[in-house]
């Protein structure tokens, strides 16, 4: 129970902090300079952008809630659990980012939650 | 092109940044004389710590996955996360391939079978176009061509 709390938590959490992260970056504007000035210039706007530290945030609470989780299950279970994200991100995008997610752009998506889950289940010693 | 670019040097900071990681923290393991991974006290993890903290190939990772999330938040500057994520996902490929060739790592069948399935959804990916979304000046998000 407590497991499929922290999974929860380790999905949920990892796709909120993508969504913040890129409403962040989508408000700091096209990075398209490599003047290293403008370059940390963006980066500490990045970084005070109150979007992008909630993504932050979010991050790291799935990042401990994964740590959490491998106390108590196996990684045979967490790391393919996770590879949901994937489906769950692009939701996120759609919903809370207006991203139009066409077939092709879909199919890929799937193709690539599965292969994830495909690798991340370990082999049988 | 700048995406291609920028998600390809992102992609592969990440990968060798893993192994890097990887080869620090298993020297770690080997150097420590419990060894196993139950012991788990406070002041084992501190020791833990510091010890990381003094290996060259754990600063090396941990640097360069600062690169990729520094690499992974400029992509998200103008392209669309739909976009992004799942073509970083291409990096497991690179770390089934990595712990082959440089940690000697067994890869099972089933294992190379899940990376052609991520490379075929990379592609796919690839070919739906990066952005369909553009910023306006009040940060609001909308669909592209919709002014």
């Amino acid at each position: 129970m407590i497991t499929a709390l922290l999974i929860s938590l380790v999905v949920l959490g990892g796709s909120a902090g993508d969504v913040f992260i890129t409403k962040g970056m989508k408000q700091l504007g096209e990075i398209s300079t490599l003047h290293v000035g403008r370059l940390i210039g963006t980066a500490l706007r990045a970084i005070t952008n109150r979007y992008f530290l909630t993504g932050v945030v979010f991050m790291a609470i799935s990042y401990f809630s994964f740590l959490g989780a491998l106390r108590l299950a196996d990684l045979s279970l967490v790391l393919p659990a996770t590879s949901i994200s994937f489906v769950l991100t692009t939701i996120g995008a759609r919903l809370f980012l207006n991203e139009k997610i066409n077939p092709t752009r879909l199919a890929g998506i799937v193709l690539v939650c599965l292969g994830v889950a495909l690798i991340s289940i370990p082999s049988q010693p | 092109m700048k995406t291609a670019a920028v998600l390809i040097i992102a992609i592969v900071a990440q990968a060798a940044g893993d192994v890097c990681l990887t080869k620090g923290m298993k020297a770690l393991a080997s150097l420590d004389a419990t060894g196993g991974r139950q012991s788990e006290s406070l002041s084992q993890i501190a020791h833990l710590a510091l010890q990381a903290a003094q290996s060259p190939m754990v600063w090396a990772g941990t640097l360069l996955l600062i690169v990729f999330f520094a690499l992974y938040s400029a992509a998200l500057s103008w392209a669309d996360l739909s976009f992004v994520l799942p073509a970083t996902a291409f990096g497991y490929v690179l770390n089934v391939a990595a712990g082959y060739y440089f940690l000697n790592e067994a890869v099972s069948t089933r294992r190379w079978a899940g990376a052609v399935i991520i490379t075929l959804g990379v592609l796919f990916v690839s070919r739906s176009g990066h952005r369909t979304v553009e910023t306006r000046g009040d940060g609001l998000l909308i669909a592209r061509g919709a002014e």
